[in-house]
């Protein structure tokens, strides 16, 4: 392990996508600190151009838009971060039951976690979020884990019935090791870096799931995210007011952080998986 | 009985009982709405109508839709017959008119743009994730950032961007619509450049985000084929590099198929929302109308038209791809 | 011996011997990600006579692999080529530029089968449609119906059925696509052919019908010689006539495979062999021993001899210089100790046991 944390620090994307996470965390840790004002209150006229102590202008309410950023990015990484936990431990859970008891129940469940593909979760995400009428962001970012799940079952089955059958596995079965055990020891070690890498990307998808539901009006209430900025801009025709600081920097922030995961992700990808790396020796 | 057609057999029967659990979810979840719905949703429609009559008329209209005075189970039941004949219900927003009539003047619109749009998208992103595989260097680094930050774009901030710069500030396309809001829809030339030069950010957008997911995907996949044994093999028995290039691409191809179909429902998610932003007058755009006013037979027969499609688009493929790729045929015979 | 690929030829013996492979001073490495270099193979010497089978063996990592890849004078990121010539019929084709190489020797000269043939060919192109490329490639002349002639009759020749022809690679058993897989390889009936552990992933009786194949190639003189790389001995020992033993990159010693097996010179070729288990007769009596420690990491390998570190019989004076190859009673190895010396250094060991 120590050794992969060596190769990882080595890599360039995995670097770059890492520094730029912990900036961006670092501005929302530091700015609230520093300015302790309500990111909800009326500093100004609709729409003023950024500058004169507005780092990012105001929006259509006359709001400190950089201030609103700040909140915005800390909303859309805790939703993405509770929503890649969620869809983690239940992927993981489903996963690993299938890939290690395999047969029937391996079958039924597969082809629930196909299902759940093929269904598009956003239409579930809509579905559901349409019928709860009062949304914390902690309830969205559950709903949108319950939703995301079965692309992290998929892997984590895939890896643990390759698993199954190896030596060092039926070893701890002849020894008499209980199933969980084994699965914890035995299992769940080899595939620690897929499971790190899906759940990098179960952040990714959840901070994207979360802004598009806030477009659409379905995002959580009583907070700022950065879907919600987005929103509100296009609710109160920001493009058209030529007020391109009250959605540009929003928008920007979504790709840097999603952008950041991906590269941390094909960062390690490149490192735990071979093929990729292009190494045949 | 064959292998494709035992193949054939159970991917139906699974894609019916996906359809049963999409209809289920779709009837189920918005009548988890807490409270009567009927009344929350009478007393939204009926808001600013004075007349107890045409109230209790409303009221009356959703009591029978819904059917909520009866078991559940009979509600499915009511819901299912009146699907098959095509009866979505009223909409609340636009009372009174039938949810079918709006979906379908706005399915044209939908499929016109989304079609062309993913496909173009998909076969330019394939090329170029394969191209990045093959070629390396410096077309490889320039390109997989490039398509891996358009990726991290949802697909509506893209679509924001390009409106500003290309609508609003180059004013080099119309900002909204489908086509110009004072003419009626009429069969002839103006109205043709119309609907096209309309049409043109909202695909651009579209087929901008595809390619990059699409390109990441192809480039994995290709450089996966491009380790593989087959190729080493094939050039050291002296097969010039263009037509292992061709194994390479083919075999990458083939699982992208896939892929697409798999990711169909994030990317038609993905363009219903660029909809929005460019005011197209489809299906994503009826969607956003009916959220904000709560419109839930609306919503509901956005989502099962979506889902419906969906699963038909991920059927047609699967079944298409059974008989493309000989992998899958040999995953058949040892299955069976 | 009776069963030895030489004399299952007798005609050819008589002639005087023809090099048809020369192989000077080859070097060529492995560029990691942190852009070091790790030569794998590190500065080969060797011949090949036509008619014969060479044996390459080795523990794995020792460059056996990299060196039946790098025979082919085509190279793959990460290998590189160093420096050396690799002589085919007196030509050195690393003389010949990428598309000479590519139009004229490789598959036509030299050919290669890949350490795992399950997957060398591309599952979805039907057999007959690859060697269809392999031909436009090498034969273009040659049209369709000619093409699919001249394959079933080379097929029919080796005993394959000529059906295979039309099946996707994903329809034959791991045997099966072995041998077809040789049959490919060797349909230009190239002067060598590079086996890279072509038996490894089969079951017994597959393994035979693959040795049958080689054999049969060089009787038919299909091919005119076989480097065969293993790490099973007693497979390498009925094959084929020479055995050279790797080691961290250098061939160590090379002998016939007799004298290999029963008679080895060189400490490490003595521990390989005593590290096998071996259900032959004859060598029965020999006793298991597997060699304490792993090769060096050829990104630093140590001065001197590079076995020295777990050599048992290693002494201060084996730990600088280069190490050259020594020849000496009719032997050719690599260490600074005589025949006899080791020799009575092996008896000594046997006694104290």
């Amino acid at each position: 392990m120590k050794h992969s944390a060596g190769i990882l620090i080595r890599s360039p994307k995995f670097m770059f996508g890492a520094i730029m996470l912990l900036l961006m965390v670092a501005l929302v840790v530091i700015v609230p600190l520093i300015n302790r004002a309500d990111p909800l209150s009326m500093e100004a006229l609709a729409f003023q151009p950024p500058g004169g102590g507005l780092l990012l202008g105001s929006d259509n309410f006359g709001r400190d838009l950089f201030l609103e950023l700040v909140y915005g990015i800390r909303t859309s990484i805790m939703v993405g971060l509770v929503a890649g936990v969620f869809a983690t431990i239940i992927g993981l859970a489903i996963g690993l039951l299938c890939g290690y008891a395999g047969g029937f129940l391996d079958n039924i469940l597969t082809a629930v976690t196909n299902m759940f593909i093929v269904i598009p979760s956003f239409i579930i995400l809509i579905l559901i979020s349409v019928s709860i009428n009062s949304r914390s962001s902690l309830l969205v970012a559950l709903i949108i884990g319950l939703t995301s799940w079965p692309w992290t079952a998929r892997a984590v089955r895939a890896q643990t019935s390759s698993l199954r059958n190896r030596d060092h596995v039926n070893l701890a079965k002849i020894s008499g090791h209980s199933t969980p055990k084994i699965i914890v020891f035995e299992i769940l070690p080899y595939i620690a870096s897929y499971v790190v890498m899906a759940f990098i990307l179960q952040v990714a998808s959840g901070i994207l799931s979360e802004a598009s539901i806030s477009m659409l009006g379905l995002g959580p209430y009583n907070t700022i995210s950065l879907g919600i900025i987005m929103n509100w801009a296009l609710v109160f025709e920001a493009p058209v007011a030529g007020a391109w600081w009250a959605f540009i920097p929003a928008a920007f922030s979504i790709a840097v952080i999603t952008f950041s995961l991906y590269m941390i992700n094909t960062g390690m990808d490149e490192i735990f998986n071979p093929k990729i790396r292009s190494e045949r020796a | 009985m064959n292998a494709y057609a035992r193949y054939f057999l159970k991917k139906s029967g699974w894609y019916l009982v996906t359809l049963l659990i999409a209809l289920i979810l779709n009837f189920l979840l918005p009548r988890l709405i807490e409270g009567n719905p009927v009344s929350t949703i009478a007393s939204q429609v009926s808001q600013g109508m004075t007349d107890s009559d045409s109230i209790k008329k409303v009221y009356d209209n959703f009591m029978k839709e819904f059917g909520v005075d009866k078991p559940l189970l009979a509600q499915f039941g009511i819901y299912l017959k009146k699907l098959v004949t095509g009866d979505l219900g009223t909409s609340f927003g636009l009372y009174p008119r039938k949810v079918s009539d709006i979906l379908m003047a706005a399915v044209p619109w939908t499929v016109a743009l989304q079609l062309p749009a993913i496909l173009v998208g998909w076969i330019i992103g394939n090329v170029l994730g394969a191209v990045a595989a093959y070629r390396k260097g410096v077309f490889d680094k320039v390109l997989f950032p490039a398509a891996l930050f358009v990726n991290s774009i949802p697909f509506f901030t893209l679509a924001i961007i390009m409106l500003y710069l290309l609508a609003i500030t180059l004013k080099w396309f119309p900002m909204s619509g489908g086509y110009d809001y004072q003419m009626v829809p009429h069969f002839s030339l103006d109205f043709i450049l119309s609907v096209l030069r309309h049409h043109t950010l909202p695909f651009l957008s579209i087929v901008l985000v595809t390619i990059g997911g699409q390109a990441i995907g192809m480039r994995e996949m290709s450089i996966y084929e491009l380790n593989s044994d087959y190729v080493l093999y094939s050039k050291l028995l002296g097969i010039r590099d263009s037509r292992v290039a061709r194994y390479v691409f083919k075999n990458a191809m083939l699982p992208q198929i896939t892929g697409l179909a798999l990711s169909i429902g994030t990317m038609v998610g993905g363009s219903l929302i660029c909809e929005i932003v460019f005011s197209y007058p489809g299906i994503g755009t009826w969607l956003f109308t009916a959220i904000r006013q709560l419109d839930y037979p609306l919503i509901s027969g956005c989502t099962l038209l979506i889902a419906l499609t969906v699963l038909l688009a991920n059927f047609t493929i699967e079944i298409v791809y059974g008989i493309v790729d000989p992998r899958i045929k040999a995953s058949q015979m040892e299955e069976n | 011996m009776s069963r030895k690929l030489a004399d299952l030829q007798p005609e050819l013996a008589p002639e005087p011997l023809r090099r048809v492979l020369e192989v000077e001073g080859l070097k060529t490495y492995y560029r990691t990600r942190l852009n070091e270099k790790v030569f794998a193979v590190d500065g080969v010497d060797f011949a090949l006579e036509e008619g014969k089978a060479l044996g390459i063996a080795g523990e794995s990592g020792c460059g056996k692999s990299t060196l039946s890849m790098s025979l082919m004078g085509f190279y793959f990121p990460p290998l590189y080529y160093g420096e050396g010539s690799i002589s085919i019929g007196g030509i050195d084709i690393m003389k010949l530029g990428k598309e000479r190489l590519r139009k004229q020797i490789l598959g036509r000269e030299i050919a290669y089968i890949p350490q795992a043939a399950m997957n060398a060919l591309n599952p979805t192109l039907k057999i007959i449609r690859f060697i269809e490329d392999l031909m436009k490639e090498h034969q273009p002349k040659l049209t369709k119906p000619q093409v699919r002639a001249m394959a079933e009759e080379r097929f029919r020749t080796l005993h394959l059925a000529p059906e295979v022809l039309d099946a996707y690679p994903s329809e034959l058993s791991g045997g099966m696509k072995q041998r077809t897989v040789i049959a490919i390889s060797t349909i230009l009936n190239p002067k060598v052919l590079v086996a890279d552990e072509p038996t490894s992933a089969l079951d017994v009786t597959s393994q035979k019908a693959v040795i049958r194949l080689l054999k049969e190639l060089l009787d038919k003189k299909f091919i005119r010689s076989l480097i065969f790389i293993t790490h099973e001995l007693p497979l390498l020992y009925h094959v084929t006539d020479d055995i050279m033993v790797m080691y961290a990159g250098e061939i160590v010693e090379r002998g016939t495979a007799q004298q290999m097996v029963f008679d080895p010179v060189h400490p490490y070729t003595k521990r390989l062999m005593g590290s096998i288990i071996v259900p032959e007769e004859g060598m029965k009596d020999h006793k298991l021993s597997a060699i304490p420690g792993a090769p060096p990491n050829l990104k630093n390998v140590p001065e001197g001899c590079r076995f020295a570190e777990r050599c048992d019989f290693a002494r201060e004076e084996c730990r600088s210089g280069k190490i050259p190859m020594r020849v000496e009673a009719g032997r050719t190895y690599r260490c600074i100790f005589g025949v006899d010396t080791l020799k009575e250094w092996y008896a000594d060991e046997e006694v104290q046991r």
